[in-house]
């Protein structure tokens, strides 16, 4: 019985701390998807993830996009995403930082790839 | 500019941590690395944690954290410099993220969970080292531990979406 009560301890654990833990995946707000479109600043195709500043509409943004690897496996290579190109990227915008958001796709050059 | 964000900014700008960015492969064999470190280490800690809390009691406790112990311990020569060389690639971003900055107040936690656990409830061992339950106060130690290195755990894989 001890044992028991044990275990449901834990596993009260393993779902209640990813539950608050969690809070910070959701400082991109998903119920506010966004699509800019605009020229890249700046790009960085780094670890742990690459990003891309984007003047649009008379509006710096950072986007977030996803890793190297996964950019590279998917056909954007660091030289599709290089200043002085357009792209148009789709989103969440940051809860916290009014010109940061979280890029779910790009589009450089008519070829849209997923980041997620 | 403060001497703390001066030696992060050092520290992300240094050769080592801009070859972590740049590198196709480097971040994900770092990571790796960490991964394999931290699964001996966090299993050697669990596995005596829950011989401490009363399972498998017909293995002697004292022989038990002779042969987990060090391996735990040994890992950390593969953690500790994989997750130096994540954190400077990132570091001035990490000190501000909430997932981060718990894990390391957690490890700080479960590092004086531990030596306490050894300065006190365990030199009493060879009383309760195998068959009996041990103290109230070892069984604590090791619950808190359980409880913290799930918490570390969590908190590390969270870094990423904090």
């Amino acid at each position: 019985m001890r044992k028991l009560l044990a275990l449901s301890g834990f596993v009260t654990f393993l779902v209640a701390v990813p539950a608050i833990a969690h809070h910070g995946w959701s400082s991109y707000d998903n119920d506010k998807p966004i699509t800019l479109t605009g020229t890249v600043v700046e790009a960085s195709y780094t670890y742990p993830h690459g990003t891309i500043k984007l003047d649009a509409s008379g509006k710096t943004w950072v986007a977030v996009l996803a890793p190297p690897s996964r950019m590279s496996a998917r056909g954007l290579s660091s030289t599709d995403l290089k200043t002085g190109v357009q792209a148009t990227v789709e989103g969440y915008p940051s809860r916290d930082d009014p010109t940061e958001m979280r890029a779910e796709r790009i589009t450089i050059g008519g070829k849209t790839t997923e980041l997620r | 500019m403060s001497p703390g964000s001066q030696l992060l900014h050092a520290l992300e700008h240094g050769g080592i941590a801009a070859a972590m960015r740049d590198s196709m492969w480097l971040y994900p064999v770092v990571e790796t690395v960490h991964i394999v470190g931290f699964t001996i280490l966090v299993g050697a800690v669990i596995l005596f944690d829950l011989r401490v809390l009363g399972l498998s009691k017909r293995v002697p406790v004292r022989m038990l954290a002779g042969h987990l112990l060090p391996w735990g311990t040994a890992a950390l020569l593969l953690i500790v410099p994989a997750g130096l060389l994540m954190f400077s690639s990132d570091a001035a971003n990490l000190v501000g993220n909430r997932a981060f900055v718990l894990k390391m107040l957690l490890l700080m936690l479960a590092g004086t969970n531990a030596a306490a656990f050894h300065m006190g409830s365990f030199r009493s061992a060879e009383k309760w080292d195998q068959g009996v339950a041990a103290p109230l106060s070892a069984r604590l130690h090791a619950a808190v531990s359980l409880l913290l290195w799930l918490g570390i755990v969590t908190c590390g894989r969270m870094i990423a979406y904090a």
